[in-house]
């Protein structure tokens, strides 16, 4: 019913080629309004790029834009907006100290004379909030907000400029939990009806697959397809954007016992930051636990508290000694291992492949505090190679790499230095989907090798695939234990995180 | 004028001179700079005008050297000159009034330079304080310790000089205006501490540190690096350059005061942006600090032989820098 109507967005043979590379190779796109488009890909397959020259950031080589019936080129942002084409960024781009209505309307504000009119300022944010369900308060000041409902007014803050006709989000729900995701969706929906027009940008494909009308896969460069959501299952998705078919890991949960029982890592009374408490836990040697919870359930807060990044008290027993980690030198130094939640919190970005899998042994690659160039290279080669990761050599700068090997130039890292422990955070949040199987895989490959694997996760499939064991944390606290995976189920693991009794856990997808 | 027409309309026609503008950086710059003054005034491409222009940004190199070092960990010291006066200083000091000899005055003098940078480094790391704050404070300070020790009057002067026999000892006057075969001795020691700074950078567990602080504060200390003592010792080692820097000048200047080298810190933080470094830290190299350094001594020789005011040299440093990070940013857009 929507091919009836005259698309309202157009773009035909889009091309953008950077140097060596090119980005977009004669994508043609049409858009509806009341439409929900979701552009799928991996990462590098050129839905950034995509997205950058619609919302007028880069400008693109060749090809054409039609909004209604004109045809645009974006040179800024300005004009996009100025279009009617607003992009709503990953990182947000609200003033933390302004209020919920100020942000809303920011540099559009009511006036009198020179005065701000607060009151028809503050009345109209309410109008807003309330047209789309929010109970956010328009005169709380943004720092307050959770980073999703933060989100939902940069969302809104697109939607109170009326003329504004087509909304790009790119990766909106890369923060947010399977909760707020919800609340993000009903929003969305609620802007469809106005007839507005959404492109949103995932690799999540089961979020596509739950909002979107229409999906469009775009694999290195190149469109791959456009249909009708209902015409397209989650295989057929991933086989367009990987050209490959992924058959899904048939996992046997190891037991326990086939392992040995050696305790590696022990907490005993751990309280991190006054807010994570009571933990006591024993992880054996060549085991995954999974710590499965909700943002703000207190897990990174834990795992920062081990690896000596934030003050922790209590006890940790490392094979049976015990040990004192106030800095994450010492933590390194014991022989655990951390990955960041947030990869950028790893990575020094401008620094090549190599020096980024070194940083952490760098004393074991040098003598007398002087660099063995040769040894470098060739650890950093033997990792490159064990892990694939996708790099032309290993002195490109680790900015360039997609997301997936970004996060396998931190796993090398640690890898390198031989850890007793390596605590993995999100690990496969925001990659594609060929490098999640790939990480899961390596994280298999390191317990069968003796290593202790705490694995985080607020992805309950991948915590019942992966785990040997599952605790489940919410408001700083465990609030279950899991030894017998093949005994619960997604929804029983998702009501133990949010606190709710099984049955009332409502599935989407 | 019409040169510069010339100079654009060449550009048009050989795209692949755009490209060498695009990679080359301040080294074109340079080359381009030295076209120009060598066609306006016949005493520009000398040996001993080139020589003169190595003698004088001998200096400047060295605490550029070390200013890159402290920039590339995403620091700034704005001390480097009153580093230099106060090590020069006490040096002079000694060595004229003291009569401990060249090899103590010398060392007293890097030493407690090298102790007052590693004070800087210790306010801003232990301290938690912006290091152009804790800087700024030591560019005050460190002059006030050196007017005190001097007494305000240059050393040796020629009062003192007379009553004690005071004297500066003649190898330190070599360091600073003597020559090996044609080569200014100053030079030399500018060009190894470059070496030597490129080696720490590229070559060291602490270099590499460095750049991992800068590059990445939060990934650094996970991986296990003591950040606050890398920006201890970026600081300390800050000290110790410009120790050396100043016993250069003194010797240059055969004599040492507590003013010398004023405002010294602009030129070396320019040597280093022109140079390509970040100024936010992470990336940069030593050697690019040298060709700014170098870009810098060729348009004042130049401008000196063009017989231009000084007022207006003061302008057209000031333009360069501004025009270089403009030209900076352009290449980097076109980079991506």
């Amino acid at each position: 019913m929507v091919n009836e109507k005259k698309p309202l967005l157009v773009l035909k043979d889009i091309c953008k080629e950077f140097p060596g590379v090119r980005a977009l190779d004669k994508v043609s796109l049409e858009v509806f309004s009341g439409e929900v488009h979701a552009v799928l890909g991996e990462n590098g397959a050129g839905k950034s790029t995509l997205m950058k020259i619609l919302s007028g950031i880069t400008r693109k080589d060749s090809g054409e834009i039609f909004l209604g019936d004109r045809k645009v080129d974006f040179r800024s942002p300005k004009d996009a907006i100025a279009a009617g084409v607003a992009l709503v960024q990953q990182e947000l781009s609200l003033v933390p100290y302004l209020s919920v209505a100020e942000n809303l309307f920011l540099g559009r504000w009511h006036k009198q004379g020179l005065m701000i009119d607060w009151k028809a300022l503050k009345a109209e944010a309410e109008q807003l909030l309330q047209r789309f369900g929010l109970t956010i308060a328009p005169q709380t000041t943004v720092e307050k907000l959770s980073v999703a409902e933060q989100q939902m007014v940069e969302i809104l803050k697109a939607m109170a400029k009326p003329h504004v006709q087509v909304f790009l989000l790119d990766e909106p729900t890369s923060a947010l939990s399977d909760k707020e995701i919800e609340r993000l969706f009903v929003l969305l929906r609620e802007i469809k009806k106005e007839s507005k027009a959404i492109i949103f940008i995932s690799h999540k494909i089961n979020e596509a697959l739950t909002i979107s009308d229409r999906i469009t896969v775009l694999r290195d460069g190149v469109k791959v397809i456009t249909a009708l959501r209902e015409n397209l299952t989650e295989h057929d998705i991933i086989f367009h954007m990987t050209g490959r078919t992924l058959e899904a890991k048939q996992t046997t949960p190891a037991a326990l016992s086939e392992k040995g029982r050696e305790v590696v890592l022990s907490l005993r009374d751990v309280t991190v930051e006054n807010f994570v408490r009571d933990i006591h836990l024993d992880i054996h040697r060549g085991e995954i636990l999974i710590i499965f919870g909700l943002v703000g359930s207190g897990r990174t807060t834990l795992a920062e508290g081990i690896f000596g990044l934030k003050k922790l008290t209590g006890k940790i027993f490392l094979q049976g000694g015990e040990v004192h980690i106030s800095s994450p030198l010492e933590a390194v130094e014991r022989g655990i291992g951390y990955i960041p939640e947030d990869r950028r919190q790893g990575l020094v970005y401008e620094m090549p492949v190599f020096a980024n899998i070194t940083l952490a042994v760098l004393e074991k690659v040098s003598r007398r505090g002087i660099l063995d160039l040769e040894e470098e290279h060739r650890i950093a080669k033997k990792f490159v190679n064990d892990l694939r990761i996708r790099t032309p050599h290993v002195f490109r700068q680790v900015l360039f790499l997609s997301g997936g090997n970004q996060q396998k130039v931190l796993l090398a890292r640690w890898l390198a230095r031989n850890p007793k422990v390596l605590i993995m955070d999100e690990p496969t949040r925001g990659i594609d989907v060929g490098a999640k199987f790939e990480v899961r895989e390596l994280a298999r490959t390191l317990a069968s090798l003796g290593l202790v694997i705490v694995y985080i996760t607020s992805e309950a499939p991948e915590a019942l695939e992966l785990g040997d064991r599952i605790v489940v944390m919410r408001g700083g606290r465990i609030v279950a234990t899991f030894e017998n995976l093949r005994a619960i189920t997604k929804s029983e693991l998702i009501a133990a995180a949010s606190g709710v009794l099984a049955k009332e856990v409502v599935l989407n997808g | 004028m019409a040169k510069d027409k010339v100079v654009v309309s060449t550009f048009a026609l050989i795209p692949s001179l755009r490209s060498i503008v695009l990679r080359g950086g301040s080294l074109v710059g340079v080359i381009a700079l030295s076209i120009a003054f060598a066609s306006l005034s016949p005493h520009f491409m000398t040996l001993s005008n080139w020589l003169n222009i190595l003698r004088q940004v001998a200096v400047v190199m060295i605490l550029a050297s070390a200013q890159t070092m402290v920039i590339i960990t995403g620091g700034i010291d704005l001390s480097v000159g009153s580093l230099l006066a106060l090590g020069g200083c006490l040096a002079a000091v000694a060595m004229s009034y003291w009569g401990w000899g060249f090899v103590l005055g010398s060392l007293l003098g890097i030493a407690v330079a090298s102790l007052a940078g590693l004070g800087s480094g210790v306010v801003v790391a232990k301290g938690k304080i912006p290091d152009f704050i804790a800087t700024l404070g030591m560019l005050g300070a460190l002059r006030g310790v050196s007017l005190l020790v001097t007494g305000g009057l240059p050393v040796p002067s020629h009062f003192t000089a007379t009553q004690l026999a005071g004297y500066l000892p003649q190898v330190l006057v070599w360091l600073g205006s003597g020559d090996i075969w044609l080569i200014p001795v100053p030079a030399i020691i500018g060009v190894v501490v470059v070496i030597i700074t490129w080696f720490i950078l590229s070559r060291t567990v602490f270099g590499r540190s460095l750049y991992a602080v800068g590059g990445n504060r939060e990934a650094a200390r996970a991986s296990g690096i003591d950040v606050d003592r890398i920006k201890i010792l970026v600081y300390g080692l800050s000290g110790l350059y410009c120790g050396i820097g100043g016993l250069v000048l003194v010797g240059r200047m055969n004599s040492a005061n507590a003013l010398m080298a004023e405002g010294i810190e602009l030129q070396t933080i320019a040597a280093v942006v022109i140079g390509g470094t970040n100024l936010f830290g992470g990336r940069g190299s030593v050697f690019g600090t040298l060709v700014g350094a170098i870009l810098m001594g060729v348009l004042s020789n130049g401008l000196n032989l063009l017989n231009v005011q000084p007022f207006w040299q003061r302008v057209v440093n000031g333009v360069l820098i501004i025009a270089v990070v403009v030209f900076d940013q352009w290449r980097r857009r076109l980079g991506e």
